[in-house]
């Protein structure tokens, strides 16, 4: 599987990120699809997201919001693309509307034979097994405004991911506690760095944390 | 409350809001048109409360300064109610003698417009104008002069009620509804949101400065505009052949159009060409209006009183304004006694206006009254509908998304494949349900089945990735609309050749701007998408969605207080902006927003095709 997770921060701090994600496409030309957590005001997204990746030549781009309705020609459009791309936003809003959609399995299969798949923030977490990191910590969470209790997304990696991540005691102590209580390990990640996933090969870009059964590590 | 304002002085002894004490009442209309309103004393309404005001046009209109917070103080609140909580004195106190106490009766005098409206039995305006709203004065700030009136402020003789019945109402009297000189805070919130997202989108409109609400929903609602005149103005006194008096409303008219820049021309050498000039502007800002009502699917009801719009073309009286999701082309509003245009007739109904005004200029010119149908011909009518289709292209390469330099080189040299393309799209915009004529709520319709907005937003996406057309199943699939049925989907010979001729059209005009502009084909593609997904954005507002939105508001009212409802409207608006050249878009929603605006967005999603 080719994935990329992206934490967040600012096109330049993505820089090496991006490098990995065009090394992984490894196409000239190639089709990337934008799936932006929420239809609201995603246009202007778009238009930040073509512009960022134009720099590197691409060119052929699809907008492709899920909580609104879609017709079969651009959802085969989207498959059949050579990458896709997952925005940030509200976690449980997003897995909402992408369940809604009944898209998962088809994100899942994507991933499963070749397709690109990467994602910043929401759009990461969603790659993972479920999205209970968006609900952790306390003073730092999405809100679950749409109610959902089904938390379980697309499960191509077997650890968790924490965007936005800042080095802090406060974050330590939470990471630590939830590290305990679960089997996998946790990803930490600040803006400007993030995982690349190419088959069986992790690769972590920037400064990463892990935090496994109570203990933190510093990665890179 | 005195007749002279309390002060509200901030820490150096200073007036904070100085500029609410001119509007008064005084207004250069009386005294210039002095046949074309009704005078009335007034009161101080007690029992007000601010429950809207806008900021940003209280700004734009010099009423409070640049930097003022977006909250309301006590202060800000006062000034407000004296200035706007203010019911009139009408004839029916008059004539029952009915006191009030001297100190709450307002110095100045505030008037009530006269002007044509077709649901008066006279049907020349003699009876007809304001009959329940004042014009509160003027304002002058950087440059322009905008005129404030307040509806609900009161039984006029001027309502088509009191001329029916042939008495004078008391203000708030319940055995009538629409003559009792009240207005609602639904009418108010109706007109706010969907003002603040029309003039976002480059319409001309009223605009809500504010809203004053009082017990059972009362309301007084206070909107501006540089310049509330409206063609009705004209048209009773042209109807009576009243030469002074519409000699003294077209005076008037120029002399605000010059005082704002609204002209460029600003000097004349005589009265013909002054006249004919009026004519021809109005020619102008009618054939825009009505060309861009037409593709944006706005219903208004034109008609030939010309008391549903103003002078520039710009909305007023939110009443029976709608827009469509897509093109449905027949429906038609139930008035009871009649039912209303279509949006296809407003066309029709401008050019009317257009021709009165011609007829206007010449009566003013010779002073000869003469027959309408002489001026159907008129140099003004031709210009005015070779207008309407430049305006007509115009709108609909800007819809697919090219720039304003692109528009112009494509209207320049290219404006056969222009033509071209809109015949094409016409042929989709206009396909009708095979279900027919229905009855709706308030009126008849029938569906559209295309979502022409649909097909611009996906059509560059899909070239762009593929490389190449759709098949006529897969254009389909993109283009049909949710009313759309298995019957109005079939693929005719027609049908498919339409499918073709759109495709080449659109791709003809693609590389007819490549090869001008000298940009590659999947630059200007990618551009295209951008832009039109914005223009063309999925969920864009309708009329059904507003009266939703408005019925969501009125029962969180109670707990949002006049800065939050600014702050959502100001947040809906933004959300509607369908500029793509935009600068900068605020998507900060203010936390505890956050479930209205969701429940928001679901409503203009699921209203977004319809009426």
């Amino acid at each position: 599987m080719k994935l990329v997770f992206y934490s967040g921060g600012h096109d330049k701090e993505n820089l090496s990120l991006d490098k990995n994600f065009i090394e992984l496409i490894g196409k000239k030309n190639p089709v990337v699809s934008f799936i932006p957590s929420s239809s609201y005001l995603s246009e202007q997204e778009f238009k930040v997201f073509v512009k960022h990746y134009s720099k590197f030549k691409i060119s052929r781009f699809i907008h492709f919001p899920v909580d609104v309705p879609f017709d079969r020609i651009m959802f085969q459009e989207v498959m059949r693309s050579d990458a896709i791309h997952m925005g940030g936003g509200n976690t449980f809003y997003f897995l909402h509307s992408l369940r809604k959609a009944k898209l998962l399995k088809d994100l899942k299969s994507f991933a499963e034979k070749g397709g690109v798949l990467t994602g910043l923030s929401a759009g990461a977490i969603m790659m993972t097994e479920n999205i209970e990191m968006a609900a952790y910590p306390d003073f730092d969470r999405d809100e679950n405004n749409v109610g959902i209790k089904n938390l379980s997304a697309l499960n191509l990696v077997d650890f968790c991911f924490f965007p936005h991540f800042k080095n802090s005691s406060r974050y330590d102590a939470v990471f630590k506690k939830y590290s305990k209580i679960k089997n996998k390990i946790i990803y930490a990640c600040p803006d400007g760095a993030g995982i690349v996933v190419n088959g069986q090969e992790l690769r972590f870009v920037g400064k990463t944390f892990a935090f496994s059964d109570g203990h933190k590590f510093s990665i890179n | 409350m005195n007749q002279a304002k309390k002060n509200s002085l901030d820490e150096v002894g200073k007036r904070s809001y100085s500029s609410f004490a001119r509007v008064n009442g005084e207004h250069p209309f009386k005294s210039q048109v002095p046949g074309g309103r009704v005078e009335y004393k007034a009161r101080y309404k007690k029992g007000g409360k601010v429950a809207f005001f806008n900021f940003d046009l209280a700004k734009e209109m010099g009423l409070i300064s640049k930097s003022h917070l977006h909250q309301l103080n006590p202060d800000l609140e006062r000034e407000i109610l004296e200035t706007f909580s203010i019911v009139i004195i009408n004839e029916y106190d008059v004539i029952n003698k009915i006191k009030f106490p001297e100190d709450e009766i307002l110095p100045n005098t505030f008037m009530a417009t006269r002007y044509l409206q077709l649901q008066h039995p006279d049907k020349c305006g003699r009876t007809s104008g304001d009959g329940r709203s004042i014009w509160n004065g003027t304002i002058r700030s950087n440059g322009v002069t905008w005129d404030i009136s307040s509806c609900g402020t009161g039984a006029t003789k001027l309502s088509p009620a009191s001329n029916l019945n042939k008495k004078f109402y008391q203000t708030g009297d319940p055995s009538i509804s629409y003559g009792c000189g009240l207005s609602e805070v639904g009418e108010g919130l109706e007109t706010l949101f969907f003002s603040e997202v029309l003039g976002k989108n480059g319409f001309k409109t009223e605009r809500v400065l504010a809203i004053i609400e009082f017990e059972k929903g009362l309301s007084i609602n206070v909107r501006a505009n540089p310049n509330l005149l409206r063609p009705s103005h004209f048209f009773g006194h042209l109807k009576q052949g009243n030469l002074k008096t519409l000699k003294n409303v077209a005076d008037y008219h120029i002399a605000r159009q010059i005082e704002n820049k609204q002209w460029s021309q600003t000097t004349f050498k005589n009265d013909k060409e002054k006249y004919f000039y009026l004519a021809h502007q109005v020619a102008k800002c009618f054939a825009e209006t009505a060309a861009k009502f037409e593709d944006e699917y706005i219903f208004c009801w034109l008609d030939w009183d010309g008391d549903n719009i103003l002078m520039d073309g710009g909305i007023i009286d939110y009443g029976s304004i709608r827009q469509f999701g897509l093109f449905h082309a027949e429906y038609r509003y139930d008035d009871v006694q009649r039912f209303s245009t279509s949006i296809l007739e407003q066309k029709l109904k401008a050019k009317y206006i257009v021709q009165c005004f011609v007829q206007i200029a010449d009566f003013l010119t010779t002073g000869k009254k003469k027959s309408l149908s002489q001026f159907k011909h008129h140099e003004v009518i031709k210009y005015f509908d070779k207008h309407f289709t430049d305006c007509k292209e115009r709108n609909l390469i800007q819809k697919i998304g090219f720039k304003k330099n692109q528009q112009e080189l494509v209207l320049k040299n290219h404006k056969d494949l222009v033509t071209r393309f809109r015949k094409t799209f016409t042929y989709f915009e206009r396909a009708k349900s095979r279900k027919g004529i229905y009855k709706v709520a308030d009126g008849v319709t029938r569906d559209a089945v295309f979502c022409m907005r649909d097909i611009l937003r996906e059509y560059p996406q899909l070239y762009l990735t593929r490389q190449s057309p759709l098949s006529h199943m897969e254009f389909m699939e993109v283009i049909k609309s949710s009313y759309a049925k298995k019957g109005d989907l079939k693929l005719t010979e027609l049908r498919k050749k339409q499918i073709n001729r759109f495709q080449n059209s659109y791709m003809a005009l693609v590389s007819a701007v490549e090869k001008e502009s000298h940009q590659n084909r999947s630059q200007l593609l990618l551009e295209l998408t951008m832009r039109s997904s914005i223009i063309n954005k999925y969920d864009r507002v309708t009329g059904d969605s507003i009266t939703y939105i408005v019925q969501k508001v009125q029962k969180l009212r109670p707990k949002l207080n006049a800065d939050e409802l600014f702050k959502l409207a100001q947040e809906f608006s933004s959300y509607q902006n369908l500029d793509p050249d935009q600068k900068k878009i605020s998507n900060e929603v203010l936390p505890r927003h956050k479930n209205i605006m969701q429940n928001i967005y679901s409503i203009v999603r699921e209203c977004r095709e319809g009426i």
